[in-house]
């Protein structure tokens, strides 16, 4: 089976019949529509915060912006609290994933190890954990009686351990021939060497797949922030930040901080808490609208080798 | 798929009887593996020297945070009632208590080695039990000082309330414990001549899988345990005593209280309702595929299944942002219609109401996964013989036919799969959908079993209710998951999971 969703032509017809061509037309309108239904919220929201704010406030920006400027992606330097939930959350992401690639490409080539003192026994138990939790509160009170409330490494420790990744993985080191593992290990390499020097190189496609996976989840993270974090403001995710400011109703001084840094220019093109809600939506979004176009086919990848696992 | 020559039957060496020395060694492993652990849990800090220090901090956290210390003891610091350097002491003592745990866990992995390994191994817990005495001794001795300093004035008392913590008794009584077993396994150990240190692969390679599985404990098995706050009275904060030990006093509660019985039901009934209508829904992705698989242009299809699996990686909090620009007060379809359509007075907040919430919540589902969900089916098309279509064609058939009898019958396997784990994850709709778009009016009809346990538990501080909601949604959940595995390998003779 093909590990990519490639589109495909199912039916080449020799010739189309009137109902094929309605049918057809009908389909592409429904696609279309489709597609223009999850595509215009994001522009909506980018021609909003590039647009004039006095025509933003009177409602006259709905599908083209009017009066361009990006004063408002400058004055978000003013939003109190941003800057930290920015550095917390491109932090979390990179390292958050690296360590939970590397667990999960170290693990996944450990299980696929028969000789394991009671192998199946361990793999068993981590598989078990995708489903089966404790609950979240039981989760919430252990964590904190390890100490990792409104601590950094609530967010890197517990996402080390990915037991669906792990699955990934072992399924696709089980795909490597095993002849060039052996003929590695007839030559003298021990387990890691192995690891290192041939397994790693040769999965990094699935490696990267997981990657990109981790990234956007850590990325979107916002459940351990929003429990974890209650003591440490500076500490909330960008998408728990987000949430609070959505949340707020008052006007933009609560939003801005209140130092007396914020410059009058800035001040004049900030008019409403609205525009920088959508603002830092934009800055939200963009890295995952940026990102995803390109690494598509990892995702695809990697939904797939799910399903084929079952 | 075997990697190597053909593994030795692990199973059958397991058969046989252990022999004396082994169960020596084991109980020396066991009881340092318990002492490891320990480590983590506040209850047996034995470096709790005062009742200022938080009793959320166990021994590890101690041993590594100064501030977490003090934080409570900052004034008395302030004031010179106490020396800064006495918590030095106590985070050295605990350092090296846990230091002395460290050795002793590298000599009960190392006991897995041949006997020359095992000799060496075993003197590790002995030196390591002797260690953690010294670290008892130190935080005793910090102790001490806290407490003479505590004497000096009735409010220093106060502000220091020092305590002998019983921890340092376990913990006396497990180095004992760790030294002796450690010296019992040592003596057993048969008298070989002299061979290289050496372990078997299958140790060696349990043990570099070691630290994923103690990874996986903490975070995945160890919350079991905080399932022990269901039978007893525990707000954030308190010490869980047997004093405050209620039996079953909550389970009751949530079904005899009749605020809460009321709650619950509303709760069921909108967890329910809201998968129900995603399994009922759950087609549409099949439908999805098949007719995007009708489409002739190649990059038509590429484009359309590039953007509209777009929204599947977005958060729900940009969801909501998303709602809220388009129909919020102010939003697109309000500005629209004032502006563009020239409707007055348009202007109504359609987040802020409880209509139809449970059709909008499975809109928001649906406009966000259905692309995503159809990759599988899209790619579950391409793997169809495309003979069959040929032969259908052959036979007559016409593209309806073709779909109706070759398409929709290969995907139904991967349906049937999707469709049985949704309906075993009945109870866990995930609660972030739901908090993002919940407000004061749709609360009641939004409210999922999963933001109820989050609402009551976090928010509203009942801890020991939430935990008991979560024991029973955590039971069912397997169960339906069983269920669903069951009915999988009697229709499909396959397991799901």
């Amino acid at each position: 089976m093909s590990t990519t969703a490639k589109p495909v032509k199912v039916h080449q017809h020799i010739r189309r019949k009137p109902s094929d061509i309605v049918f057809d037309t009908c389909i592409y309108i429904f696609f279309g529509l489709f597609t223009l239904l999850c595509l215009f919220p994001f522009y909506y929201l980018f021609i909003n915060t590039i647009s004039a704010n006095d025509a933003v406030t009177s409602g006259r920006v709905n599908f083209y912006p009017i009066g361009i400027h990006f004063q408002n992606y400058v004055a978000l330097k003013d939003v109190a609290d941003l800057g930290s939930s920015v550095i917390v959350t491109i932090a979390r992401t990179i390292i958050g994933t690296a360590l939970m690639v590397i667990v999960s490409a170290w693990a996944g080539f450990l299980v696929t190890k028969q000789k394991m003192w009671r192998r199946s026994f361990w793999y068993r138990a981590l598989v078990i954990t995708m489903y089966f939790n404790a609950g979240l509160i039981p989760w919430y009170m252990n964590m904190l009686m390890l100490g990792l409330t409104n601590n950094f490494l609530a967010y890197i420790l517990p996402g080390m351990i990915a037991p669906y990744n792990i699955i990934l993985v072992k399924t696709y080191i089980e795909s490597i021939p095993a002849s060039l593992e052996e003929s590695a290990v007839i030559d003298g390499a021990g387990t890691p060497t192995v690891f290192l020097k041939i397994i790693l190189p040769l999965s990094v496609p699935i490696l990267a797949t997981i990657s990109i996976f981790g990234a956007v989840g850590n990325w979107n993270s916002f459940q351990d922030s929003l429990l974890l974090m209650s003591g440490r403001p500076d500490m909330y995710t960008l998408q728990h930040r987000l949430y609070v400011y959505l949340n707020q109703s008052s006007n933009l001084a609560a939003l801005v901080s209140g130092s007396g840094s914020l410059s009058t220019q800035a001040a004049e093109n900030m008019l409403n808490s609205r525009v920088i809600k959508y603002t830092v939506s934009m800055v939200t979004i963009v890295p995952i609208l940026l990102v995803y176009p390109f690494m598509q086919r990892y995702f695809v990848k990697g939904i797939m080798l799910g399903a084929v696992k079952g | 798929m075997e990697t190597n020559a053909v593994p030795r039957n692990g199973r059958s060496a397991a058969a046989q009887p252990l022999s004396g020395s082994q169960i020596r060694l084991w109980i020396a492993r066991i009881v340092i593996t318990v002492t490891g652990l320990l480590v983590f849990f506040p209850s047996v800090n034995p470096g709790r020297i005062t009742y200022m220090i938080n009793n959320n901090a166990s021994l590890f956290t101690v041993a590594t945070s100064y501030a977490t210390i003090t934080n409570t003891l900052a004034y008395p610091l302030r004031r010179g009632m106490v020396e800064a350097w006495n918590f030095y002491v106590l985070m050295g003592g605990s350092a090296v208590v846990i230091l002395g745990i460290l050795l002793s866990c590298a000599g009960a992995c190392m006991s897995l080695g041949n006997n020359r390994m095992k000799r060496t191994a075993l003197k590790l817990p002995m030196i390591g039990a002797v260690g953690m005495g010294v670290g008892l001794g130190l935080i005793y001795w910090a102790y001490t000082l806290v407490n003479t300093a505590a004497q000096a004035s009735e409010s220093a008392m106060n502000r220091l309330q020092p305590c002998m913590p019983s921890g340092i008794y376990t913990y006396a009584a497990l180095a004992v414990l760790i030294f002796v077993s450690s010296l019992v396994a040592y003596t057993g150990l048969p008298r070989e001549k002299e061979e290289k240190m050496a372990m078997e692969e299958k140790f060696r390679l349990f043990l570099m899988f070691l630290p994923v599985l103690l990874l996986t404990f903490v975070f995945c098995y160890l919350p079991i345990y905080g399932w022990r706050f269901a039978f007893f009275d525990y707000k954030v904060g308190d010490t869980l005593s047997m004093s405050s030990f209620v039996g079953l006093k909550w389970f009751t509660y949530l079904f005899q209280n009749s605020a809460t019985l009321s709650d619950l039901l509303r709760v069921m009934r909108n967890t329910l309702i809201m998968s129900g209508l995603g399994i009922a829904t759950s087609w549409l992705p099949i439908a999805f595929a098949v007719l995007l698989a009708e489409v002739r242009s190649t990059r038509f299809q590429r484009v359309v299944q590039t953007l509209t699996t777009i929204p599947n990686f977005i958060s729900w909090v940009l969801v909501y942002a998303i709602a809220f620009a388009i129909f919020s007060t102010d939003g697109f379809i309000n500005s629209f219609l004032r502006n563009v359509m020239h409707v007055a007075g348009a202007n109504t907040d359609y987040l802020a109401s409880a209509d139809f919430t449970w059709i909008k919540m499975l809109l928001w589902g649906t406009w966000k996964g259905l692309g995503w969900s159809a990759i599988v089916y899209i790619a579950g098309i391409a793997g169809i013989d495309q003979q069959l279509y040929e032969a259908a064609k052959v036979d007559g058939a016409n593209r309806y036919q073709c779909i109706r009898h070759i398409t929709i019958p290969g995907l139904m396997p991967t349906y049937m799969v999707m469709l049985l784990m949704s309906v075993a994850g009945m109870l866990s709709n995930g609660m972030e959908q739901y908090l993002v778009f919940e407000n004061a009016i749709n609360h009641n009809v939004i409210e999922v079993l999963d933001l109820y346990v989050y609402n009551i538990g976090i928010k509203a501080g009942l801890i020991p209710l939430s935990t008991v909601v979560g024991v029973f949604k955590s039971l069912i959940g397997v169960t339906l998951l069983f269920g669903a595995n069951g009915i999988s390998k009697l229709v499909r003779g396959e397991s799901i999971i």
